[in-house]
C-alpha cells in the first residue's frame, strides 16, 4: 500500500514546487500542526517563508504529515513513522520540503532515505507563521534531494523579517560552496557510543579530509538538557490550546475546568501529554533551579564549547544513530546543533547511511562546500 | 490593646500607548468587543512578540518620576495559568529583571509628611475582559484589553492608615498623569490597586496574617475596604471567633464588605521562566537622558511656575495643578489669552462652577480652549460684559457653540452708548421712586438693586462701568 | 515520579489521563528524572543561564496602531461565539 505523506495536496508540477510541514501557515489554509487540537484551524496568516518562496516563483505542492507539533517524542510508535516531508521529497512529489526539526528525527531520516537536510543557523530564517514548538530552538530547515536546490531555496527564505525580530539584521544571504581547506573534527567520545555502520560512514566520508579526533564535551547531558528545556517550552507554547478560541473543543462538558481538561486530554497525543507534565515538573518551584536553571547554564557552557571547537574545525562530524536504539539517548546526537543554533547538514551516503556535519553560526558555506566535494 | 495596620500596595496602571505591548493592535478604550484583536493577542500560534518601544519609555518615565533606579538590561518572563481572559495560557511579565527598582514617593497627610518606598515597577500585559451578565449560562470573552501594556508598581509595606494609602494613590495619579504615563482612571480600570494588609500589636514586629484585597474601583472604596478589612483582622485577633487565613479577598462595594475568593491563590505554581521569544532589551544612558530631557512638567513644577512666574495665589495654583485635565485647560487657554491671572480667574470662578452645575468632575471637563480664550478676550476688550461672558461659556461647555458668531447673531454685544443707558436708567429710577428716596436717606445697598433692574432692561448687555457712573450721577441729580 | 505526583501535574496543565496513560507517563517520567541526576555532575558555578542563543540588538517597534484582521476572521476559528465575543461556560457563580 502506498503511504500518503500529505495532509493537503495541490495539483502542481513537482519540478519547481515545495511542500510544507503542516505547522507552517498558509493564509486561509488548514494548518493542523499534526494535532487533533488544530484539526480544523484555518490560518489567518501567511508564513514569511511561504511568501518568499511564492514570490520567487515556486509553487506549493501541499502540506505534509508531521509528529504532533513536531515535538521530540519518546513513545516508540511516533519515532518510527516516516516524516511526511522526507517521504514527499523522496517519492518525487516536490523538489524541496520545509519543516522544523527540533527533535532530530528528520535529520536522521532524510539521509536514510537518500536526501539531504539543511538545518540553518538559528536566526537566519523567519519563524513568522511557524507554529511554535520550542521557541528557543525552532528553526525551519529544508529537505532536498539535490544540495544545490536546497541551498538555492535557503537563499530565498533567509533574511531579516520585521515580523520576527529574533532574525539577524542581515537582509539576505547568498550561499555558495566554499572551495576547500576544510578541517573536520570527529568527537571520539561520541564515536565510542556509535555502532560499526555509523563509524564506517564517518570514516569513509571524512577519509579524504584533514581530520582530528576531538571531544564533544557535555555530550552525556545533551539529551537531558534538551528534554528539560524543550518540555518546558512545549508545555508553555501549547497551553493556548484549550478549546476556547480556536481548534478542537470537546463535545460534552460541565463547566470551564471540565471544558479545558476534556479538550486537552482528548486533543493531545501521548508524547505531548508527557511533555506537558514534564514541562510543569521542571518549571515547578521545587525543581526550577535544579532542572531548568541548571539546563540553561549548561546550555551556555555547550555554546561556549561550540565556539572553542569551531575555532579549530570547519565542521564537526556526527553519526545519525547510537548503538543504543533508545530514542531519548539518540536525541543527544541532534541536540548540539539545536541547543546552540548551529547550522548542520545531514548528508546521505548510500549504503553507508549518512552522517551529519555541523558548523559554526552562519558558516553554511563550509557545509555546502564539503557537500559539493571540496577538500 | 492597640493595633497597627501594616499595608503594602500593588498598583496596576495602564500605559497610555496607542498600540498594544506585543502586537500592533490599537489599545484604545471602549471599542466594540474583539474589534482590536489580531492572531497574536487572540492567542493563535505563529506570531512573535515585538515590543512596543513607547511602553518601555513610559515604564522608564514612571521610574524617573518615582525616584527609581532604571534597570539597564531588562527581560521578560512567562507566567503560566489557565483562564479564559488569558488567550495564550501565559502572561508575559517581568520577574527577574523589572524595569525599575528602589524608588520612593513622598506623601502628605494630616498626620504629616511621609516617604513611601517603592520596591519595583515592572511591565506586563493586561488580560482580556469577561462579561458575565449578558448570557445566563455562559461568560463572554473580549480580547480588546489583552496585551495592552501595564505597569505594576509594588510598594514596600510602608502604609499605616487608609489616609496614607489614599494620599499615595493621589500622588501617583498626579505624577503619572502629568508625565503622560497613563490617564489613571479608576472607573475605567486604567488604575487598579490591590492592598496587602495585616495588623499587629503596636510595638510588636511580628506581622499578623496577611490578606490581599482586590476589586476596589474608587479611592472611597479603597478607604472603606481597608477600614472593613482591618477591623475584621482586629476582631478576629481579639475575639478569636474567626481564624485568619492568608488569602485573596474581593471587595463588595454594595455590601461594604470583603469576601474570600476561595481560590488557592498562594498554592498556585505559576511556573515562571524567561521568555525565549523576547531578547533582553538594553536601556542606554543616552536613552534615559533623552527621556529625562523630554519629561513633561510635573504638578509641583507647574505649581512653582504658577506662583513664581505668574504670581498666582497658593490656592489658585493648587487648584489648577490638582489634576492633569484642568491644568492642561489652563495652559492651552493661555496660548490664546496672554493673561495668566485672568485665565485662572475664569477657570476657578466660572468654568469650575459651570462644571459643578453640570455634575462633571474637573477631570471630565471637555472644552475647546481656543473658543474659551475668545470669550475671555471678548470680555477683556469690552465686546461683551462678564455676565454675558459666563452665559456664553455655559453654552460653549454644553453645546460647543462658536462664541463670536453666537454673540453676533444674538446681538449680545455690550451696550456702551451713554445716551441710551441714561434713558434706561432714568426710566428705572422713575419706576422705583421709593428706593430712590431710601438712597437719598443714606442706604447705599439699593445701588445693586438698581443695577439689577438696569441689566434686566438691557438683557444683561449694559457695560457695568458706564452703568455705575451714570447711575450715581442720576441718583445724585435726582430731586 | 509516582501516580499521585502525575495527578497533581495533570491538574496544573489541565489533563485528566486515563489510568493506562498515567501509568505510562509515571514510568517515562521516572526514567527521565533518573537521567536528570546526571546534570548535577556538571559544574555551573558562576555561569549565567542562556535564554536565547542569539546575540543581537533586539529591535523595538514604534507605537503605531495597525488593524491587521477583521473581528469576523478572528472569531471564525472559534468553537463557540456570541455577538462578537468568544463564549465559555460561566466562570463565576
Ligand atoms: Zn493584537
Amino acid at each position: 500500500m502506498k503511504k500518503e505523506f500529505f495532509i493537503t495536496r495541490y495539483d502542481v508540477k513537482a519540478e519547481n514546487s515545495f511542500a510544507l510541514d503542516d505547522n507552517i501557515m498558509v493564509k486561509d489554509g488548514l494548518t493542523t500542526g499534526g494535532s487533533k487540537m488544530l484539526h480544523n484551524f484555518v490560518s489567518p496568516l501567511q508564513a514569511t517563508v511561504v511568501e518568499k518562496l511564492l514570490d520567487a516563483g515556486m509553487e506549493l505542492a501541499g502540506k505534509t504529515k508531521l509528529d504532533e507539533f513536531t515535538a521530540p517524542g519518546i513513545a516508540a510508535e511516533t519515532c518510527d513513522i516516516l516524516s511526511g516531508a522526507v517521504g514527499a521529497v523522496s517519492e518525487g512529489a516536490c523538489k524541496i520540503a520545509l519543516c522544523n526539526d527540533v527533535s532530530g528525527k528528520i535529520r536522521r531520516q532524510a539521509p536514510e532515505n537518500g536526501l539531504y537536510y539543511i538545518h540553518p543557523t538559528y536566526g537566519t530564517v523567519s519563524r513568522f507563521g511557524l507554529i511554535p514548538t520550542v521557541s528557543s530552538m525552532d528553526q525551519i530547515g529544508i529537505v532536498c534531494k539535490n544540495i544545490d536546490d536546497g541551498f538555492n531555496a535557503l537563499g530565498i527564505i533567509t533574511g531579516h523579517d520585521e515580523k520576527d525580530v529574533t532574525t539577524f539584521p542581515q537582509k539576505s544571504y547568498a550561499y555558495t560552496p566554499k572551495e576547500g581547506g576544510f578541517k573536520i573534527g570527529i568527537p571520539s567520545n561520541v564515536m565510542e557510543l556509535t555502532d560499526e555502520k555509523g563509524r564506517k560512514a564517518i570514516y569513509n566520508f571524512t577519509g579524504k579530509y584533514d581530520t582530528e579526533e576531538t571531544e564533544l564535551k557535555y555530550f552525556e547531558v545533551f539529551a537531558q538538557v534538551m528534554y528539560i528545556l524543550s518540555s518546558a517550552e512545549i508545555g508553555n507554547n501549547t497551553s493556548r490550546y484549550d478549546g476556547v478560541k480556536f481548534g478542537y473543543r470537546t463535545e460534552n462538558y460541565t463547566g470551564l475546568n471540565d471544558l479545558y481538561t476534556k479538550t486537552r486530554t482528548e486533543g493531545f497525543g501521548l508524547d505531548m501529554k508527557l511533555l506537558s507534565i514534564m514541562g510543569a515538573h521542571v518549571l515547578s518551584r521545587q525543581n526550577y533551579e535544579a532542572y531548568y536553571l541548571k539546563s540553561m547554564k549548561i546550555r551556555r557552557l555547550i555554546k561556549e564549547h561550540a565556539i572553542d571547537l569551531f575555532s579549530r574545525y570547519d565542521a564537526i562530524a556526527l553519526p545519525l544513530k547510537l548503538n543504543d536504539p533508545d530514542p531519548y539517548k539518540n536525541s543527544a546526537l541532534y541536540a548540539f546543533a539545536t541547543l546552540c543554533g548551529l547550522p548542520s547538514v545531514s548528508v546521505p551516503l548510500g549504503s553507508d547511511g549518512g552522517i551529519q556535519l555541523i558548523s559554526q553560526v552562519k558558516n553554511e558555506n563550509s557545509l555546502f562546500g564539503i557537500c559539493k566535494g571540496g577538500r | 490593646m492597640e493595633y497597627e495596620i501594616v499595608m503594602g500596595l500593588e498598583v496596576h496602571v495602564e500605559l497610555a500607548t496607542k498600540s498594544k505591548l506585543f502586537c500592533a493592535c490599537a489599545a484604545k478604550f471602549g471599542a466594540e468587543a474583539n474589534e482590536n484583536v489580531c492572531p497574536a493577542c487572540a492567542g493563535m500560534p505563529g506570531m512573535l512578540p515585538v515590543i512596543n518601544k513607547r511602553a518601555v519609555e513610559l515604564g522608564i518615565v514612571a521610574g524617573l518620576v518615582t525616584n527609581c533606579e532604571i534597570t539597564r538590561t531588562i527581560s521578560f518572563d512567562k507566567k503560566n495559568y489557565f483562564y479564559p481572559d488569558l488567550p495564550t495560557g501565559y502572561q508575559i511579565t517581568q520577574l527577574y529583571a523589572p524595569i525599575c527598582r528602589n524608588g520612593f514617593v513622598d506623601i502628605e497627610t494630616e498626620a504629616g509628611n511621609k516617604r513611601i518606598r517603592i520596591k519595583q515597577i515592572h511591565i506586563e500585559e493586561d488580560a482580556g475582559k469577561l462579561v458575565h451578565d449578558y448570557r445566563p449560562d455562559s461568560s463572554l470573552v473580549d480580547f480588546n484589553r489583552a496585551s495592552v501594556p501595564l505597569i505594576e508598581i509594588v510598594s514596600e509595606p510602608d502604609f499605616r492608615s487608609s489616609d496614607e494609602v489614599v494620599a499615595y494613590l493621589e500622588k501617583l495619579r498626579s505624577l503619572l498623569t502629568f508625565a503622560d504615563v497613563s490617564d489613571c482612571k479608576m472607573q475605567e480600570g486604567s488604575m487598579r490597586c490591590d492592598v496587602n494588609i495585616s495588623v499587629r500589636k503596636v510595638g510588636s514586629d511580628i506581622l499578623g496574617t496577611r490578606t490581599e484585597i482586590k476589586n476596589m474601583n474608587s479611592l472611597k472604596a479603597i478607604a472603606r475596604a481597608i477600614e472593613f478589612e482591618s477591623q475584621r483582622h482586629i476582631s478576629a485577633l481579639e475575639t478569636g471567633c474567626e481564624e485568619l487565613v492568608q488569602e485573596t479577598r474581593r471587595w463588595d462595594d454594595n455590601k461594604g464588605e470583603t469576601y474570600s475568593m476561595r481560590d488557592k491563590e498562594d498554592a498556585t505554581d505559576y511556573r515562571y521562566f524567561p521568555n525565549p521569544e523576547i531578547l533582553p532589551v538594553h536601556i542606554s544612558d543616552e536613552w534615559i537622558s533623552e527621556i529625562k530631557d523630554s519629561l513633561p512638567e510635573l504638578a509641583h513644577e507647574k505649581y512653582d511656575r504658577l506662583t513664581g512666574c505668574y504670581g498666582l495665589s497658593d490656592y489658585d495654583s493648587k487648584l489648577i495643578t490638582s489634576g492633569k485635565n484642568i491644568s492642561d485647560i489652563f495652559d492651552r487657554t493661555l496660548e490664546f489669552v496672554d493673561n495668566p491671572k485672568e485665565v485662572a480667574n475664569w477657570i476657578i470662578g466660572d468654568l469650575a462652577s459651570i462644571a459643578r452645575e453640570e455634575n462633571k468632575s474637573y477631570d471630565e471637563i471637555e472644552i475647546d480652549c481656543e473658543k474659551f480664550g475668545k470669550i475671555i478676550k471678548m470680555v477683556e476688550n469690552k465686546v461683551i460684559n462678564r455676565t454675558i461672558g459666563k452665559k456664553v461659556l455655559q453654552l460653549l461647555f454644553r453645546d460647543n457653540i462658536d462664541p463670536e458668531s453666537y454673540v453676533r447673531e444674538n446681538k449680545l454685544g455690550m451696550i456702551t452708548d451713554a445716551g441710551y443707558l441714561e434713558n434706561v436708567i432714568k426710566e428705572v429710577l422713575a419706576e422705583n421712586e421709593k428706593s430712590v428716596l431710601e438712597y437719598k436717606a443714606g442706604n447705599q445697598k439699593v445701588i445693586s438693586f438698581f443695577v439689577g433692574r438696569i441689566m434686566r432692561k438691557t438683557q444683561g448687555k449694559a457695560d457695568p462701568g458706564s452703568v455705575n457712573s451714570i447711575l450715581r450721577r442720576e441718583l445724585n441729580d435726582w430731586n | 515520579m509516582d501516580l499521585q505526583t502525575v495527578l497533581e501535574y495533570e491538574a496544573m496543565v489541565k489533563l485528566d489521563l486515563p489510568e493506562s496513560e498515567r501509568i505510562w507517563i509515571a514510568e517515562k517520567a521516572s526514567m527521565l528524572e533518573d537521567s536528570f541526576s546526571e546534570l548535577s555532575k556538571v559544574d555551573t558555578e558562576g555561569i549565567e543561564p542562556l535564554i536565547s542563543v542569539l546575540d543581537l540588538n533586539y529591535t523595538l517597534r514604534e507605537d503605531i496602531p495597525i488593524k491587521s484582521i477583521s473581528r469576523e476572521e478572528i472569531l471564525s476559528n472559534s468553537p463557540e461565539q456570541c455577538d462578537g465575543y468568544f463564549q465559555v461556560p460561566k466562570t463565576i457563580e
